[in-house]
């Protein structure tokens, strides 16, 4: 076999695959190659070419092909099979599905997110006690957030609420980046665990100092910080918690594999973050909406008060009765619903296994 | 399958069609281009958007005092979207590249070898913050400058891919993903041989002289590298080939094993097997066997180009490459 002469007879193919390679990767189509290449016509030389040249790979070495035009091959053989099998864009059902059915039955069933939830909300209490009890710890409030900073707190709260409603979209969009920052932050931390937990920590302590502080008796502005952060406080707060419960989930993975090889484990454990991480994102922004346009508005305190009931109910729904443990419905189960044909035909004799199955 | 890998940063892929081909992965110094790109290309995004946002609704402002806070929410939430998906959405929308990755030849691929699936882009490029950790604070040296800027490291990253098999940073090893090289342009090498001696010496290799496919293999790897070695080193290396060679051939031992090596190479890869004789030209009735030792030769030294007159009767003498 003269391999000089077969190389310049497959030179040809390989060539128009590298052209329409070109042209996939530039258009996603093949059309600009040249008429013949038009439509599924197209499509269907691409692939044949494509074969053609995995044959070639494969009986490279039965060839004795050149090993730097084995090399080539297996570059072509690659850029091909990138165009023939390319990336399936998401579709928005699967974004709604990842959502409303795999985040909360993850976050229902989570240790990673209990634990997280504990840490926030329990260190985010005692920091408050602490804060406020103005004769034992007096000066808890001002070691952990600064006596600048509260001043400063309090005096931005000292008149009542009323931003000019022009105002809200700016305000709403600075939440979104900051927070949904931050929480997106806390999250990839995560896989570092300590980071994960100090922000996580950070965070609940400050907050419940300031929350502690602001209910002081004598500190000026109390009414308006409380009536500020009544509306989003519940989805804030949830969001933060689930962020670094995604967070931890992921670095947890890293160091308790449960038999898993390593990278198997942290592999398993992002599949199960990522649902978390979007519902605690889609919280933020919502948190963030409501920080932006109801929380500094001048609307009724009621309005407030009744929007967070609403939106702690939601949570609650959400996490319990779309997150309660399904059954996936299997075989095992026994009640199960049977066409009456299926029936029928499952009491031939050929088909014994399926009657006892039944 | 593992024991006869060779050590290099190839990484095999079985495709559908049952066929096994390679990858190169990318390491950190392909990589780090690639995110400078696209740091650069991210806030170029954020000012075209800040840009347009605000002529647009600097015009819009003439109508009401509405739209400037409204531009600044613009800017902020593109801020925010640019600088936390800019590589999911790119990635997932075009195939595993972002701006850079194109410009420096590389994607992103699943460890098994398929396109990389949006859910495992978006969770390697949120977990790039944790990679970029630990972060170095401007104002550790400059106590005036704000605790704001931060320079990444990248230290992490950087370890966890010394680390792995595949080259992945932590969001590689979390979303399952690996990076490869992906050129555009591949050129497709054949060697030429332009030496006239070559084809004089192949026609007289017996042609009952079977060639391995290991050998076959070794041959062409000698020709395509022996252009980046001096004569000495040539002989050097393929006198370890050529000596047996001559014996089996019955060849003169002053013979150039670099001329043999590459007049087999000739007769393997490029020569019609039953093609008439080369036309040989001032070669005609040069023999190279041992027992013409002896005869007279038709070979002018003269006629071969480059090569240094010598008075002993080699009719190939060995320190000579026209090519």
């Amino acid at each position: 076999m003269n391999v000089a002469k077969l190389l310049d007879k497959r030179r040809v193919d390989w060539t128009e695959l590298e052209k329409l390679c070109e042209a996939m990767e530039l258009r996603g189509r093949t059309e600009s190659v040249s008429a013949k290449h038009r439509g599924a016509a197209g499509v269907a030389r691409f692939s044949s070419l494509y074969r053609a040249a995995c044959a070639d790979l494969a009986l490279a070495d039965a060839y004795q092909l050149p090993p730097n035009t084995v090399t080539y091959l297996h570059r072509l053989v690659a850029r091909a099979h990138n165009q023939l099998y390319r990336t399936q864009p998401a579709s928005p059902g699967g974004w709604v599905r990842l959502l409303l059915e795999e985040a909360p039955q993850r976050i229902f069933n989570d240790g990673c997110v209990r634990v997280a939830t504990l840490v926030f909300f329990g260190l985010f209490a005692l920091a408050m006690v602490l804060g406020a009890s103005e004769e034992r710890f007096p000066s808890f409030a001002e070691n952990i957030c600064g006596t600048k900073m509260l001043e400063a707190t309090s005096a931005s709260f000292e008149k009542p609420l009323s931003v000019s409603p022009d105002q809200y979209s700016a305000r709403a969009a600075f939440y979104i980046r900051h927070n949904t920052g931050i929480g997106l932050q806390c999250f990839a931390y995560g896989i570092l665990l300590i980071p994960c937990l100090f922000t996580l920590g950070y965070n609940a302590t400050v907050l419940g100092a300031t929350f502690g502080y602001m209910s002081r008796s004598g500190v000026e502005g109390g009414d308006h910080f409380f009536e500020f952060v009544t509306a989003h406080g519940p989805f804030e707060l949830t969001a933060i918690a689930l962020s670094a419960g995604a967070g931890l989930r992921l670095g947890v993975g890293l160091f308790h594999t449960r038999g898993l090889s390593r990278v198997e484990s942290v592999r398993e454990a992002g599949r199960q973050a990522v649902p978390i991480m979007a519902a605690s994102a889609v919280m933020f922004i919502l948190a963030a909406l409501t920080e932006g346009f109801l929380s500094p508005s001048g609307a009724p305190y009621l309005v407030k008060v009744v929007w967070s009931i609403v939106s702690s109910g939601l949570i609650t729904m959400y996490f319990v009765i779309l997150g309660f443990p399904r059954r996936e419905s299997t075989d095992t189960s026994l009640v199960r619903t049977a066409r009456y044909a299926d029936l029928v035909d499952s009491r031939d004799p050929h088909a014994g296994g399926r009657v006892d199955a039944t | 399958m593992a024991a006869v890998q060779p050590l290099d940063t190839t990484i095999g892929v079985v495709t559908p069609e049952n066929i096994a081909f390679e990858y190169q992965l990318a390491g950190p110094f392909r990589r780090l281009p690639a995110y400078l790109v696209d740091l650069a290309v991210r806030w170029g995004a954020i000012l075209l958007v800040g840009g347009v946002a605000v002529m647009f609704f600097g015009l819009m402002n003439l109508l009401s005092s509405f739209y400037g806070p409204l531009a600044q929410a613009v800017i902020l939430i593109a801020i925010f979207l640019v600088n936390w998906f800019y590589g999911t959405i790119l990635e997932a929308y075009f195939n595993g590249r972002t701006v850079g990755k194109w410009l420096c030849g590389i994607r992103v691929i699943e460890v098994d070898g398929r396109p990389v699936s949006p859910r495992s882009a978006l969770l390697r490029n949120l977990l790039r913050v944790a990679d970029m950790a630990p972060v170095a604070a401007i104002h550790t040296w400059n106590p005036d400058i704000p605790p704001l800027y931060v320079i990444p490291t990248g230290i992490i990253g950087l370890v966890s891919m010394t680390m792995t098999q595949r080259m992945q940073r932590l969001g590689d090893l979390a979303a399952g993903t690996m990076v490869v090289v992906d050129e555009r342009k591949w050129q497709l090498p054949i060697a030429k041989v332009d030496d006239a001696r070559v084809p004089a010496l192949a026609s007289y290799i017996p042609g009952d002289y079977l060639i391995t496919r290991k050998m076959a293999r070794t041959l062409a790897t000698y020709v395509e590298r022996r252009h980046f070695l001096t004569p000495q080193r040539r002989r050097e290396v393929a006198r370890n080939l050529s000596d047996p060679l001559i014996q089996r051939f019955d060849f003169r031992k002053d013979i150039d094993p670099d001329l043999l090596l590459y007049a087999l190479y000739y007769k393997t890869f490029l020569s019609e097997s039953h093609r008439e004789p080369a036309d040989l030209g001032p070669l005609a009735g040069y023999s190279p066997l041992a027992k013409d030792a002896g005869k007279p030769t038709g070979i002018d030294q003269s006629m071969i180009p480059g090569q240094p007159s010598s008075p002993a009767p080699l009719p190939l003498p060995t320190a000579s490459d026209p090519g």
